[in-house]
């Protein structure tokens, strides 16, 4: 599914040296890049060399997937990193570490290659959506979620919707056209905790049903159907139950598959990008 | 023997109502914000449905279940760690059990007001060139029906649905590349979203901004430094109006039967040079009364002609309906930065009077209108010249409180002075622009802070708490005859409303930069406050 995207860093590669010669940076020694916001170490190689480089200096807290971990605070670098939206702002992070935060800066004397190959290497990590072409018609897609798929019944996209499945409005951030694609026709294979539905027999033998927002040791919260909120601590309540299959119906039924891909192609367009 | 069957009567029956209590089930949070609950919000004290608690921003609580007899019995209930390691000047606000808090740099999380559990986060998402200039701060959010409102550090103001954290729409309010940025708690007008603008430092203009609620889209702005077709521009010298400053960087108040949005404004551009923008500087450093449909500034109050020592007036107008010399009035209560404390008319912007509130040495008074008669050999120079108040002022944002019930106005006050100095300096877009800086002659520890109870009726000080070494915390009145405060050395304290008596404190650890506020669920008062990192409950003991 992952895909190594060289044939897009070299195209960025290029724009960079278009770029650099506009700028008449190509005439500075390669330790002035620290100034500059394109990465020149970019090739398959180098993003090889930075995956090696990251299993030994950053996976520790960051995962082997670099995924991140709970433990840690780390964050996913598979996905959109918060904290930078460019190649330098990531350079700047390993550089100078995030203050406040367990990331810490590489050694001082880490040669600027070897940073600029992890920051190729991060950038591996995420798909490039210049390198996908999909069949669906993202604008069909977005008519069916108002209308045949009612989508929107359940999801919010740009503010409007409902609130009983998770906001789409950056979905193409998170989720690639194949995990798209399986969360319609096999929504229970891979559902986050955030979206199961517990079920809570209070004292009185009342039951709330909803969909599970927090839970710790000792107190859960929930979203019932009409997104009221409830609050529960648990040596209060009789019992409880999880049920770890998503609300959401699989549309394989209900859509064809060109259907589907139609709206495969619009969410995967939900990006900040765009 | 009575007595003793007495007592066991009602501790049975406590223990039947705790039985009672632990056996009933569960009721959902909340209920839409209206508009007619945001009016008469103080009709409904287990709330705290604005930044201030109420549109007159008194932050008095109708709450009295806490009081003078058992303020000992509080007792640590519960507290949440904001993630990202800052400095919090969040209010919270509560909404039928639900608490929404702002999180350094621009996010907020739901959470069960009793236990302080998350129901959900909302993360935004900022660039990495910010230009701010003091610090990553967020103080609070407004809410209007099942949305709430948040300011942004790159100047942007996001609705977030009260329920999910999902946004609901993102509106830029000014370009934060050129200087702008936002740190405070808006409020609502009616179906609009009323917000100011920060940048003092930046050489921006201030403006004050209404929203649609429901769409994001603009309704009005109001120009706080006066410009073409405003006679009022005369006060800049050239174009000096252009790049003249005065933000608006904390949350105004709002009077529903005037219909009149109150807002202080900050100090006008550069800080510290006002040889480059000779003339008062309108409306700069002053008290602005908008027309709640329009923005229209229906009167001004300038409490700081022609500043040169950054005495923003960004304190949080307090409304109170006060007897002022034998006649009720509706008056704006007001203890600026610059030293001196107001009792204003609201409806009119008429000055009843002015005295000062805290050391400083820059004016022999105010005259019949309120205007300081400033004495000569204050304003800054190349060398430095001493004057107090400090740049922190006699005071600064933090929230003041007023008790209708003691009928006293209460801030927290500092005695300081600095050496002022004036530098040369160019404008540049997005760089800071101040023209100028301060130096420290003394330790901190030298000077003298206190919180201060005055009489709005003659602006005499009726008593003072005194705080080592000083404080940059919001204050709360209560019901229970109560205040709360807290210190920058990490104190939270209870104090006799009547008389400033010490009645409870307890250390935090870390410096109380926010100001408290109350609620109550299930008829249990709770009292809330932020210090460092981390917000913290009390509750009395069980």
């Amino acid at each position: 599914m992952r895909q190594t995207y060289l044939f897009y860093w070299k195209a960025n590669l290029l724009t960079g040296i278009l770029l650099a010669l506009g700028l008449g940076l190509l005439n500075q020694p390669a330790v002035a890049q620290e100034h500059e916001e394109i990465n020149l170490y970019n090739t398959a190689v180098d993003v090889r060399v930075g995956g090696r480089y990251f299993q030994r200096q950053c996976s520790r807290c960051h995962g082997a997937d670099a995924k991140g971990t709970d433990e840690t605070g780390a964050p996913d670098l598979t996905g959109t990193i918060s904290r930078a939206s460019t190649d330098f702002g990531i350079y700047n992070i390993i550089r100078k570490g995030i203050q406040g935060t367990a990331m810490l800066p590489v050694p001082a004397d880490t040669p600027d290659p070897k940073v600029w190959q992890l920051v190729a290497y991060i950038n591996s990590l995420r798909i490039n959506p210049a390198n996908i072409d999909l069949t669906g018609s993202p604008d069909a897609g977005q008519s069916l979620f108002t209308s045949k798929g009612s989508c929107s019944d359940c999801h919010m996209i740009g503010g409007t919707g409902g609130r009983r499945g998770p906001d789409l409005s950056l979905v193409g951030q998170r989720l690639d056209p194949d995990e798209l694609k399986i969360a319609m026709t096999n929504p229970d294979e891979l559902v986050d905790p955030r979206w199961w539905t517990m079920r809570i027999t209070q004292k009185n033998g009342s039951v709330v049903e909803g969909l599970r927002m927090e839970e710790d040791t000792f107190s859960l919260r929930v979203i019932d159907e009409n997104a009221d909120l409830w609050s529960f601590r648990k040596n209060e309540i009789q019992s409880y139950e999880r049920v770890e299959t998503s609300t959401m119906p699989s549309y394989t039924q209900t859509l064809t598959e060109g259907e589907i891909d139609d709206l495969v192609a619009y969410l995967f367009s939900l990006r900040k990008d765009n | 023997m009575k007595r003793l069957l007495t007592l066991l009567l009602i501790s049975l029956a406590t223990v039947a109502l705790a039985q009672d209590l632990n056996d009933a089930p569960v009721t959902p949070a909340f209920s839409p914000v209206t508009w007619d609950r945001l009016v008469n919000a103080s009709d409904e004290p287990e709330n705290w449905l604005t930044y201030s608690g109420t549109q007159n921003s008194q932050r008095y609580t109708r709450l009295d279940q806490v009081d003078i007899s058992n303020v000992t019995d509080l007792e640590l209930k519960w507290s949440y760690q904001i993630p990202v390691i800052d400095r919090a000047e969040t209010t919270p606000l509560v909404v039928d059990g639900i608490m929404f808090i702002t999180e350094s740099p621009s996010n907020v999380v739901a959470v069960d007001a009793v236990t302080g559990r998350q129901y959900w986060r909302y993360d935004y998402e900022l660039p990495e060139d910010l230009r701010i200039c003091c610090g990553r701060n967020n103080r609070g959010v407004a809410i209007l029906g099942e949305t709430l409102y948040m300011s942004t550090l790159d100047a942007h103001l996001v609705a977030i649905d009260a329920r999910t954290g999902n946004l609901r729409w993102d509106t830029e309010v000014a370009d934060y590349a050129k200087g702008y940025s936002k740190t405070a708690a808006p409020i609502i007008v009616k179906d609009m979203v009323v917000t100011g603008i920060a940048g003092g430092e930046f050489g921006i203009r201030g403006f004050i901004d209404a929203y649609d609620a429901a769409t994001g889209e603009r309704r009005w702005r109001t120009y706080t430094v006066a410009g073409p077709g405003d006679p009022n521009v005369s006060s800049w010298a050239d174009d000096s109006w252009k790049i003249g400053g005065a933000p608006t960087w904390i949350t105004g108040s709002y009077d529903a039967d005037l219909n009149l949005v109150y807002w202080g404004t900050g100090n006008p551009a550069p800080d510290y040079n006002g040889d480059v923008r000779l003339g008062d500087n309108l409306y700069s450093d002053s008290a602005l009364a908008l027309n709640g449909d329009t923005g229209e500034i229906e009167w001004h109050f300038q409490f700081t002609p022609h500043d040169e020592h950054d005495w923003d007036a960004i304190q949080i107008p307090i409304l109170a309906d006060i007897q002022f010399q034998g006649r009720q009035r509706k008056v704006m209560l007001w203890a600026n930065r610059n030293a001196f404390f107001y009792t204003i008319d609201r409806a009119t912007g008429e000055f009843l009077l002015g005295t000062p509130f805290a050391k400083q040495t820059w004016a022999s008074g105010l005259d019949s209108k309120g205007r300081p008669i400033v004495l000569p050999g204050v304003s800054p120079t190349y060398e430095g010249v001493l004057v107090s108040p400090s740049i922190g002022g006699g005071t600064n944002w933090y929230s003041p409180a007023y008790s209708p019930k003691t009928e006293l106005f209460y801030v927290n006050s500092y005695d300081g002075e600095h050496k002022y100095i004036k530098r040369d300096e160019e404008y540049e877009e997005g760089q800071r622009f101040t023209g100028g800086g301060f130096e420290s002659v003394q330790p901190i520890d030298n000077y003298y802070s206190a919180i201060r109870a005055i009489d709005p009726g003659n602006g005499e000080i009726k008593w003072e708490f005194p705080i080592q070494p000083r404080s940059s915390a919001g204050i709360m009145a209560t019901s229970g005859g109560l205040l709360f405060s807290g210190s920058v050395d990490g104190y939270f304290y209870a104090l006799d409303a009547n008389n400033g008596r010490e009645l409870w404190h307890i250390s935090l650890g870390a410096r109380v930069h926010s100001a408290p506020m109350s609620f109550a669920v299930d008829g249990k008062q709770f009292i809330s406050v932020a210090a460092g990192n981390v917000v913290y409950t009390f509750g009395l003991k069980e």
